[in-house]
């Protein structure tokens, strides 16, 4: 699903701007408190000041072991940190992840089932407390007592998580995670080899938090973290303000640079229209929402200058249902996906510069894109084009003919929201022009979301998207179209498309494997499942898009990286 | 007099309880609305959403569900919400209220004076072109869809004209709290205080206009005027002051029912994070918990309104008070 | 009551003829039917004028202005390339009133989408006036638990507010449809949005008629009927009802108002006529991403919403003085 958006990254000044915390600030019960140092004097004239962010809704709780939601972790991407991070610096050498609390990205043991660590020394929670090996284990048992939603799909590996997954309450990870306080060295065993764990260590739910956090969801507030920053105030209703950590030091400034202003200030509730006007006349300095679409040309014309346009890992698609009719029928799958004109869904998302038409299942970016587009004019999955075209009308009727289903009633389940309710509008046209007699149903996303991977609904087919949690193939093509991501009769069952084929999913198991031995060799393999899944038609890719965000006038230093976005810790204001 | 007041409290509590019993039923015979895998997060193991779903109680029987929601609602008052996990619905709606009321105490001043001024004054020269033409703008008043003056408000302030120098001084939508900036808050409701009153001043003015016009032939009028009491001065002490039952008892209605949420449209269209607004994005999310807080919380509004005007009612009214 | 004389010619012609007098009220009167019949003749406009299929999205198409190709979609002039704005008003049969963030003829649309308003309001206005006649006659006629059960019941209605409560039980079923036993009612069917408006201002409607039948209930000519043991059903079909209809029909066009602006706030906020259907209320919707580019396809429907509901309320007025009804409904809100 497609939560609005999540993760990007990036940094690229070196200088040192630990933060001068006041010893008034540290906590009663620590216990190892050192005197907070006067931070070195930084020769950077870019330090200080406050940051001004709008988003139109809070994301719920705070607790960076259970939010799933993009706009939270984008708050507290510099609040807390793992074991491993995502490279906090732009360009494409940012891919695979680097060391974090870790000092180096340990190398895959015993086959891919072991990974030793040692934590640095010298790191601080933001209460004062020395950051142990104890803490770090904790946090991993923790993902497990709180009900993390990634607890299952990404930790599952680790030995005794199926134990901790039964039964939370109990869940000690006995031989799992192996922790030796000495040398500080953290051994993790998998039972089986996973060629994403040390990408899923760097995913945000992996923070290292306290050992004496509650093991429970903590809400409206966050747990103390090692990251510059702290959330000294939240409030759901109206805002949230970060100020510096005072016992943060620098250890890595890829990984977790030192933050630029000295507080931001976050204010909910105002919709984007409005944000887009504050932050033109300069009360605001960044806003989360995408600039609305009647906004791009204003923006684009009269404020250029403060833009940044970036890809995401965010596709919108169409989930057909390979067990019900009409699209039981692989004729009636391929014979949308040649019709559907993509055109004019990217001009349903701001024209050429904010979309690009999509017709394969890895989006630009993901590890194994290589550019293929079966359905389009003068193309067949035998022998696809390297980019879509134009609508093939007259194939798509063809095959709709041969498979006998027009005339049939099709109900498209779309999220109600404003370019979903678009997209929906032209897939209605596309499906009613190929002799479908369709119609439309919306509801509002939260609602919509579950509702169309549940089978007992009966969804023929369902508006979506999908963006990944890291860049990363198994997320779009093993989470939406293995059998075992079809779940019948459950809320969640991310294969909407209750598509199952043993052989690709033997071929998608293949390149999963590689990736640990040879990583080229498994994002070709991979490009070779997108290939064999996008002949089966399982669903229709539409477009993949870009987002605009509108700085303000005063902000400088915007560092777009590919899986935390925009890094708020490194924005300037003067 | 006891009696009638107990009454009317068993009545009350009979009212909340069924508007909450049907609100949770509804809920649950919604396709859709299992609040379980939006709790766990997207591609949740199964064995995360039994943990939700036994966290939560939704594996229990439907009126220990109901009995436990209210008991969270009304007496620990920590009731969270299913969509942003975490959230509290009650310092939610304590949060959504004062912005509510804001717009509405505004809105009200605004349509009682003017109501007054024009109703009084069509009935004083009724039957005039300016009686005719007063009672003509009512009727546009009421005739306007409120979401669509908004956003005509909405596009002359904030759009077309805002750099003239009639609208440069409008704020950015969206509420700005009495306490932070009184100014600031003046000048952010002023508009949507305007377009939520038209509508009301439409429909007040013709009432008491109408009230004073059937007044006029009562007998007290009739002998106050042959005791040759000026005609303004009859108007005034003897009508206007009998019509003012009709008009505050209407008053009271319309009041609890915006106070209690009605006020959503303009909540929408103005971005001000009010309560109508919150109860509108608890039922698109199909939210139970804040559902149920926003409904209760307007349902007292609306009832205990309802018996304040009746028995203000008993007190003014003497025919009233003598007829039960 | 023993009348079997032929009725005297008396009140309603005499009404009727008060209308006709009534300048305001034949204006209003020619207005809805000028509106309607417009709104009628929709799908030939849509075909002969305008040539466009006003329920297809179109965003990747063109028409020809003046001999030249104009795209529906037109690029934003700046340096970045961000956004497409739809074509402005033309001027000409095409396109009169500009294209939608879809595509589609504004013009066009507003014709479909007032019959749906029309038609979904007016109706709603009739199922209101059935139920609440009957909700309204059973309470007052009968009186005791009848009367009981059915206040308690418009208590529960009157305790939320009616934008709120008709919005819950569009959300519940405009996004699943409805099933009754052997009915099945699709979501998308205009029956959704009648029969909640319909059901939202029944206690309204009700409590007049109430108020008009425990007047009638004492009336002379009924304790009459009843001393000659008339049938119960048979005095309030025959005496109660004909001496209620003056209240129903000068609430029916006070009623259809507020069933419009009502249909319209659902739609507006889309939960009421479900896409590619329009009402005037779903454009001003579409309007409202467009209001600060193309603002004419907000404003337009809004007016045709401002001109109808005001052309009933004269009506209703009209026919109040006429009919002199003087407790019918005077609240709206």
């Amino acid at each position: 699903m497609v939560q609005k958006r999540f993760f990007a990254m990036g940094c690229v000044l070196a200088a040192l701007c630990a933060a001068s915390g006041s010893p008034s600030f540290a906590q009663a019960e620590l216990t190892t408190a050192p005197t907070p140092r006067p931070a070195p004097i930084s020769s950077d004239s870019h330090k200080g000041g406050t940051l001004r962010l709008a988003a139109q809704n809070s994301g719920g709780t705070l607790d960076p072991q259970v939010s799933y939601i993009s706009l939270i972790k984008q708050l507290e991407t510099p609040v807390y940190d793992g074991l491993l991070a995502f490279p906090k610096f732009a360009g494409s050498a940012a891919q695979p992840v680097i060391a974090n609390l870790a000092e180096v990205v340990p190398q895959p043991e015993d086959g891919g089932r072991t990974y030793r660590f040692t934590l640095r020394p010298n790191l601080h929670f933001s209460n004062g407390q020395v950051v142990r090996v104890e803490d770090v284990a904790a946090s991993f048992r923790r993902l497990f007592k709180v009900g993390s939603p990634t607890a299952g799909p990404y930790y599952s590996h680790i030995v005794g998580a199926d134990a901790c997954l039964h039964d939370p309450a109990r869940c000690t990870l006995a031989g799992g995670i192996e922790t030796d306080p000495t040398t500080r060295t953290i051994t993790f065993h998998l039972t089986q080899p996973d060629a994403e764990f040390l990408d899923r260590l760097a995913w945000f739910h992996a923070a290292i938090l306290p050992a004496s956090t509650p093991p429970h969801d903590t809400g409206n507030t966050a747990p103390p973290g090692t990251g510059p920053y702290r959330v000294t105030r939240y409030d759901p209703a109206t805002g949230m303000v970060l100020e510096r950590n005072p016992y943060f030091r620098e250890w890595a400034h890829d990984a977790q640079p030192a933050g630029y202003v000295d507080s931001i200030q976050v204010t909910f509730g105002l919709d984007p229209e409005g944000e887009v006007t504050a932050i033109e006349n300069g009360q605001y300095d960044w806003m989360y929402e995408d600039v609305p679409l009647d906004r791009l040309g204003e923006v684009g014309s009269r404020y250029a200058g403060q833009v940044q346009i970036y890809t995401l890992l965010l596709y919108y698609y169409a989930a057909l249902n390979v067990r019900m009719p009409p699209f039981n029928s692989l004729k009636a799958r391929q014979a949308l996906s040649y019709a559907i004109n993509r055109h004019a869904m990217v001009i349903y998302h701001g024209g050429a510069a904010v979309a690009t038409p999509l017709c394969q299942l890895l989006p630009q970016g993901a590890p194994g894109y290589e550019p293929s587009c079966a359905y389009t004019k003068g193309a067949s999955p035998a022998h696809p084009l390297p980019q879509w075209q134009a609508p093939d009308l007259e194939e798509a009727r063809k095959l709709v003919r041969e498979s006998g289903t027009a005339g049939q009633k099709v109900t498209i389940i779309a999220p109600l929201e404003g370019r979903y309710a678009a997209m929906a509008m032209e897939l209605r046209s596309t499906l009613a022009s190929l002799g479908y007699d369709t119609s439309v149903r919306s509801m509002t996303q939260t609602v919509q979301f579950p509702y169309v991977q549940n089978s007992d609904n009966h969804v023929q087919i369902a508006l979506t998207g999908w963006n990944a949690d890291y860049p990363s193939a198994s997320t779009f093509l093993q989470t939406l179209f293995t059998c075992a991501s079809f779940r019948p009769h459950s809320d969640n069952s991310p294969n909407m498309s209750a598509f199952c084929n043993p052989d690709i999913d033997a071929l998608m198991n293949k390149a999963s494997a590689a990736a640990l031995t040879s990583p080229a060799e498994s994002r070709q393999r991979w490009a070779e499942v997108d290939r064999a899944l996008m002949a089966q038609a399982p669903a229709v890719p539409l477009v993949q898009i870009k987002r605009v965000s509108l700085l303000s006038k005063r902000t400088r230093n915007a560092i777009v990286t590919l899986n935390d976005e925009i890094l708020l810790s490194q924005l300037q204001v003067r | 007099m006891m009696m009638a007041l107990l009454r009317r409290l068993g009545q009350t509590v009979f009212v909340l309880f069924g508007i909450s019993a049907l609100v949770f039923l509804v809920f649950f015979a919604t396709p859709g609305a299992d609040p379980t895998a939006r709790i766990a997060g997207r591609n949740a193991s199964p064995q995360t959403m039994e943990k939700v779903r036994q966290e939560y109680g939704f594996d229990r029987p439907l009126p220990v569900q109901y009995a436990t929601m209210m008991k969270k609602l009304f007496i620990t008052q920590d009731l969270a919400s299913y969509v942003d996990r975490g959230e509290l619905v009650v310092p939610e709606i304590a949060r959504a209220a004062p912005v509510t009321v804001s717009l509405v105490c505004g809105a009200a001043l605004i349509w009682v004076v003017l109501s007054i001024a024009m109703g009084t004054i069509a009935a004083a020269m009724k039957g005039t072109w300016v009686d005719r033409g007063l009672m003509m703008l009512g009727l546009i008043g009421i005739s306007m869809p409120v979401f669509w003056l908004g956003q005509v408000a909405n596009l002359i302030t904030q759009s077309r004209y805002h750099d003239t120098w009639l609208f440069s001084w409008v704020p950015g939508l969206g509420y700005v709290p009495l306490t932070e900036n009184p100014w600031g808050w003046f000048k952010a409701l002023v508009i949507p205080w305007i377009v939520l009153a038209v509508m009301f001043i439409g429909i007040y003015s013709r009432v008491l206009r109408a009230d004073l016009v059937a007044l006029s032939g009562e007998d007290f009028m009739r002998t106050a005027r042959a005791k040759g009491l000026s005609p303004t001065r009859i108007l005034l002490r003897h009508g206007l002051r009998t019509s003012m039952v009709t008009f505050v008892s209407l008053f009271g209605l319309d009041f609890a029912q915006l106070v209690g949420g009605g006020a959503l449209l303009t909540e929408v269209v103005f971005g001000l994070p009010g309560v109508g607004r919150l109860t509108y994005q608890a039922l698109t999310n199909l939210d139970l918990p804040l559902i149920m807080a926003t409904v209760m919380y307007s349902a007292v509004f609306v009832v205990l309104a309802n018996a304040v005007v009746d028995i203000l009612y008993l007190f003014l009214d003497p025919r009233v008070r003598d007829a039960r | 009551m023993t009348a079997e004389a032929p009725p005297p010619p008396g009140p309603w012609r005499q009404a009727m003829r008060g209308l006709a007098r009534n300048r305001a009220s034949m204006a209003a009167l020619a207005v809805l039917v000028l509106i309607t019949l417009s709104c009628v003749l929709a799908p030939l406009y849509a075909r002969d004028i305008a040539r466009t299929d006003p329920f297809t999205s179109n965003v990747a198409g063109s028409i020809m202005l003046d001999g030249h190709e104009v795209d529906i979609m037109q690029p934003n002039d700046n340096p970045l390339h961000l956004g497409l704005s739809p074509i402005g008003p033309t001027g000409h049969a095409a396109y009169l009133l500009g294209a939608d963030s879809q595509g589609r003829d504004v013009a066009a649309r507003m014709l479909y989408g007032g019959r749906n308003s029309l038609l979904i309001s007016s109706c709603a206005a009739v199922l209101c006036l059935i139920l609440a006649a009957a909700a309204g006659i059973a309470a007052g006629f009968f009186g005791g638990l009848v009367d009981a059960v059915l206040s308690r019941l418009m208590d529960i209605m009157w305790a939320v507010p009616v934008y709120l409560f008709a919005i819950s039980l569009s959300i519940v079923t405009v996004s699943q449809g409805l099933k009754l036993g052997p009915f099945v009612v699709e979501a998308d069917s205009l029956l959704i949005p009648i029969v909640i408006i319909a059901l939202v201002y029944v206690p309204y409607a009700a409590r007049p008629i109430r108020g008009r039948v425990l007047a009638l209930r004492q009336a002379e000519f009924v304790t009459a009927a009843r001393c000659l043991g008339v049938p119960r059903w048979r005095i309030v079909l025959f005496d109660i009802l004909p001496n209620v209809t003056t209240t129903l029909v000068v609430l029916g066009p006070l009623l259809m108002a507020l069933s419009l602006l009502a249909e319209s706030a659902l739609s507006f906020l889309s939960i009421g006529v479900q896409a590619p259907a329009a009402s005037w209320g779903t454009i001003i919707q579409d309007g409202e991403g467009l209001i600060y580019t193309r603002p004419m396809v907000a404003i337009a429907p809004g007016l045709a919403i401002v001109l109808v509901v005001l052309a009933l309320n004269i009506l209703g007025d009209g026919l109040r003085d006429a009919l002199d009804v003087r407790d019918a409904a005077r609240r709206s809100s």
